[in-house]
């Protein structure tokens, strides 16, 4: 079958330990779509049982897919497949990051660069379009993500985007991240990178991306989309009453209003009120910064960026002079977590003269640029949480040497002094003593510190599993629907799907009768009044893991897509769930409709499964992997699960909603592990004899 | 605002100012040259002006790069940076010079956030136009956009060379070149900007949006 558009049709392969650049086509994997799925076939293919991230048997994917760089919607992102080096089991796992890294690789022609073996001495990897070279990096060895990529660029020139690790992936540091721009990084895999001796990637392209499709039916099918897309989180209502618009929700995203501005750009930009068809001005819908960072953010908003190919915008460019004192650059980008998790580092900021408003932008801003610089990665804000159970129940001063725990400044932590971050991101990316444990992640901090059973189910810890990452976006969601999709990752669960529908600020009956037509009259529930499992609530929880990974390998982005519901209300706010087929089917040429695209996620995600099955060395994912931390049931202890006000689940409940989901994806319904029956329907009989093979194999 | 800049907005300023004015930062005082008439020594070639231009804000682009792939999809039926026709993302990351000594402070996304987009202006005497040696490019009746004949262009590249601002671009794929045409009137890059920050304007407008952007 050969690919007319969309694809760029050849995969790059780069061999560290034997310097060898090759090419293969990417038809081979055009049933796994591109990004996350090429990854996870390669993974399959190539990657021996029980490898260690580090190992030089590991690979490391960087994919992108038939969408990233064609100019549809959101198509910026660039998905990273690896074994997680956080993760006990070292279970694979993906990271994604924004900005323009991705399209780039498309332009130089290329759907994913497979990385494997391990250099002999620091390299990066130099791609001008079919130029492909290994160069020398012991300049950049040892310095952060801003000069390497800023000493790449000027290498490569000035359209060239970088890709790179900081100290912290340089020192083989669990939590490390890949960073990309001013502000984009794919958390995990950092470490992994830095164990093959590569410090980055720089790529440069002048090629193009065909439609295999009419150009104008192109262009009309994006403006189509840019008619219904909402804020970032597709919020589709403004967070303040408008006029125009007959909802509101204070939560939304939508924060353009009169008086509102991008306070710090060459002339105040009022963000203004925007109507939803006034597509001229979707980028001033998210002012992210007030979000983030509270109502002083406003004043220093120099402009919103993100990534390419996105209307939206929901990274804050700041400028916060205040951290010239520090020696850190004023010039601050970052969106969501960058900007929460120092917070969880630092209890709250002091800077003379400046309000507390103020002190908190600027603290924020200098712990999300510390932390950036050395590539340290938060673990969704992990990092911070266990910092403080560590102080807060005596385990640091007990498990620090005397001379390093009087080292560390935490009088700067009481006084809110900004410059420990200085000091406490240091240490943890150049793996300075014992206090570096807590960059290893979460179950290796318990286990070599002795946390007890109350850390896991300390409901303030927010553990989800006892594989050592958080909540992200769990049962506060749907309740047991974001209960499951949690468990089935091998990290935190990067699934927007639900959230953004159940969270897009159209009231409960609206939300509901959308429900009701995709996955029947039980889906979804009033926030916080949750009912136990069903059939409905088991097919919305599929569907949202299989679009998350679907968007993941296409590539759009998971925070916008997908477009479930709408700020129109001549649409009777419905939004098109089948946009995602469409754009597939024009750009490439290969008419699919949604279902069809929906099969091949689901053949990407059940490969996921299998995956986790083979590496954990487990015949019964239910019980070895899908477990909860315990919280979950415990917590309002006054409260019944399933009455108003709590997010409480049910323990039998969340069983009865494991099987239920386990029967719509045609796992097992005891393991949990995929049956012989459904990978033979997906095409992937050898993974069946593989897992039958290893004796994992169950139905 | 520099003074000589200030200065500048305080006279009453011809079109051929204002591409002095606009191109400044961006040429040297010999590639300057390109823009008098005279300086070529190819046949006097006379332009009607252009009905207008399509200008960029640079305090309200957010380097989505939306303007350049509408651009290349809607002209050329592929996404490309380097046909887009409007150039935004050959500045993105460190300006238009690339990366500096002073790089944290100097423009681009990596920078202090300033975008610097390239757009064809669409001149009154068109470098890129008189230095054709094919005759290849031409002015369109409608829009008054100067205009690539595929035909009869040959790659040789001389108009890449000549345009102050790099507009023309050879496709590496079809080795043609391409450049702003307007859309014909439609203006596909300013239809699609999300935040507005291109517009398409008359020539009397072009210079009182500047006007208006740099007087803060
Ligand atoms: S919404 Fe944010 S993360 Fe998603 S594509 Fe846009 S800028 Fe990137
Ligand atoms: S579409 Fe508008 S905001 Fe986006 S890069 Fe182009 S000019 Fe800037
Ligand atoms: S391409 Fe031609 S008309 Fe456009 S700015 Fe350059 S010289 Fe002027």
């Amino acid at each position: 079958m050969a690919l007319k558009g969309g694809w760029a049709g050849t995969i790059l392969r780069v061999d560290l330990s034997t310097e060898q650049i090759t090419r293969e086509s990417t038809e081979k994997y055009s049933r796994y779509i591109g990004g996350m799925g090429i990854g996870y076939k390669v993974m399959w293919d190539e990657v021996p049982q029980g490898t260690h991230p580090f190992a030089e048997e590991n690979r490391i994917i960087f994919g992108v897919g038939p969408l990233t760089g064609t100019g549809a919607m959101c198509s910026g992102r660039t998905n990273i497949t690896s074994l997680l080096p956080s993760n006990p089991f070292h279970g694979v796992s993906d990271s994604h990051m924004g900005g323009h890294f991705a399209v780039e690789m498309k332009y130089a022609g290329y759907d994913a660069v497979i990385i494997q073996g391990k250099a002999k001495r620091p390299v990066w990897l130099r791609i001008v379009d079919q130029d492909v070279t290994l160069e020398d990096a012991s300049v950049f060895w040892g310095d952060g993500t801003f000069n390497t990529i800023a000493g790449i660029t000027a290498i490569m020139g000035k359209s060239s985007q970088v890709a790179a690790i900081g100290q912290a992936g340089e020192h083989q540091v669990n939590l490390s991240v890949i960073r990309t721009g001013a502000s984009h990084s794919a958390g995990g895999h950092g470490g992994v990178m830095g164990s093959k001796n590569l410090k980055a990637i720089g790529v440069m392209g002048t090629g193009s991306v065909k439609i295999a499709g009419d150009r104008n039916a192109w262009h009309k099918l994006n403006k189509d989309t840019f008619a219904i897309v909402g804020a970032n989180n597709q919020h589709v209502v403004p967070s303040t009453p408008q006029a125009w618009a007959e909802y509101h929700d204070p939560s939304s995203r939508w924060t353009s209003q009169k008086g509102l501005f991008w306070g710090a750009a060459p002339y105040p930009i009022e963000t203004g009120e925007v109507r939803p068809e006034e597509v001229n001005k979707i980028g001033y819908r998210t002012m992210k910064a007030i979000k983030d960072l509270g109502p002083a953010g406003e004043k220093y908003t120099v402009r919103m960026g993100g990534c390419a190919s996105c209307p939206v915008r929901c990274h804050s460019h700041l400028h916060v002079p205040e951290l010239e004192a520090y020696g850190v650059s004023p010039n601050v980008a970052n969106t969501c977590m960058g900007f929460f998790s120092p917070n969880g580092v630092m209890k709250g900021y002091k800077v003379a003269g400046k309000t507390n408003d103020e002190a908190n932008v600027i603290g924020r801003s200098m712990g999300a640029q510390i932390a950036d610089d050395y590539g340290v990665w938060c673990n969704y804000g992990q990092l911070g949480r266990d910092f403080f159970w560590a102080i807060d129940h005596g385990y640091l001063e007990k498990v620090l040497p005397r001379d390093e725990y009087n080292s560390l400044p935490l009088d700067k932590i009481e006084k809110g002094d900004i410059s420990f971050f200085q000091d406490f991101y240091r240490r943890i990316a150049f793996k300075e003593g014992e206090l570096a444990t807590l960059g290893e992640g979460a179950w290796y901090v318990a286990k070599k510190w002795g946390f007890g059973e109350d850390y896991w189910s300390y409901k303030g810890n927010k553990l989800w599993t006892k594989l050592g990452y958080p909540v992200h976006h769990s049962n506060e969601s749907d309740g047991v629907v974001g209960g499951v999709i949690s468990s089935m990752f091998n990290r935190d669960a990067q699934c927007h799907t639900h959230q953004n529908f159940l969270f897009s600020g159209l009231p409960t009956n609206i939300l509901k009768e959308v429900a009701a037509e995709h996955w029947g009259a039980e889906a979804i529930d009033e926030v916080a009044n949750y009912t136990p499992a069903n059939q409905a609530k088991a097919k919305f929880t599929k569907w949202s893991i299989v679009r998350n990974v679907l968007h993941d390998s296409l590539t759009l982005c998971n925070w916008m897509w997908p477009m479930t519901v709408s700020p129109l209300k001549d649409r009777n706010y419905r939004g098109d769930t089948g946009l995602e087929a469409k754009f597939f089917s024009m750009a490439t040429g290969f008419k699919v409709s949604e279902a069809e695209l929906d099969e091949s996620a689901e053949r990407i995600f059940t490969l996921h499964r299998a995956l986790t099955a083979k590496q954990m060395k487990s015949s019964n994912l239910r019980r070895d992997h899908d477990q909860l931390t315990g919280w979950q049931f415990d917590m309002d202890p006054d409260k019944e699960p399933f009455t108003k006000g709590t997010i409480k689940l049910d323990r039998d409940d969340y069983d009865t909603a494991l099987t239920l989901f386990y029967r719509e994806m045609g796992w097992d319904e005891e393991t949990g592990i995929p049956t012989r029956a459904q990978l033979t329907r997906l095409n992937l009989e050898d993974v069946a004899d593989e897992l039958e093979r290893l004796g994992l194999l169950t139905a | 605002m520099s003074e000589t800049q200030s200065q500048l907005l305080n006279q009453k300023i011809t079109r051929r100012d204002f591409l002095k004015y606009t191109g400044i930062s961006a040429i040297g005082a010999t590639t300057m040259s390109w823009l008098l008439p005279g300086c070529t020594s190819k046949d006097i070639k006379v332009f009607e002006t252009a009905d207008g231009m399509i200008i960029h804000e640079s305090a309200r682009c957010t380097g989505c790069l939306v303007c350049e792939a509408t651009c290349s999809v809607g002209n050329d039926g592929k996404a490309s940076q380097v046909t887009a026709r409007i150039k935004v993302s050959q500045n993105f990351a460190y300006g238009p010079k690339g990366v500096r000594g002073d790089w944290v402070n100097g423009p681009g996304e990596m920078g202090n956030f300033t975008l610097v987009a390239d757009t064809c202006r669409q001149c009154e005497q068109p470098a890129c136009a008189l230095a054709c040696p094919e005759n290849a490019i031409f002015e369109h009746e409608g829009t008054g956009a100067r205009e690539v004949d595929p035909e009869k262009c040959v790659g040789c590249g001389t108009c890449v060379r000549a345009c102050p601002w790099g507009i023309p671009t050879l496709d590496p794929e079809t080795n043609v070149s391409t450049k702003c045409i307007l859309c014909h009137g439609y203006t596909a890059c300013v239809k699609d900007c999300p935040t507005g920050a291109l517009q398409y304007v008359s020539w009397e407008d072009a210079i009182q949006k500047y006007k208006e952007h740099f007087q803060v």
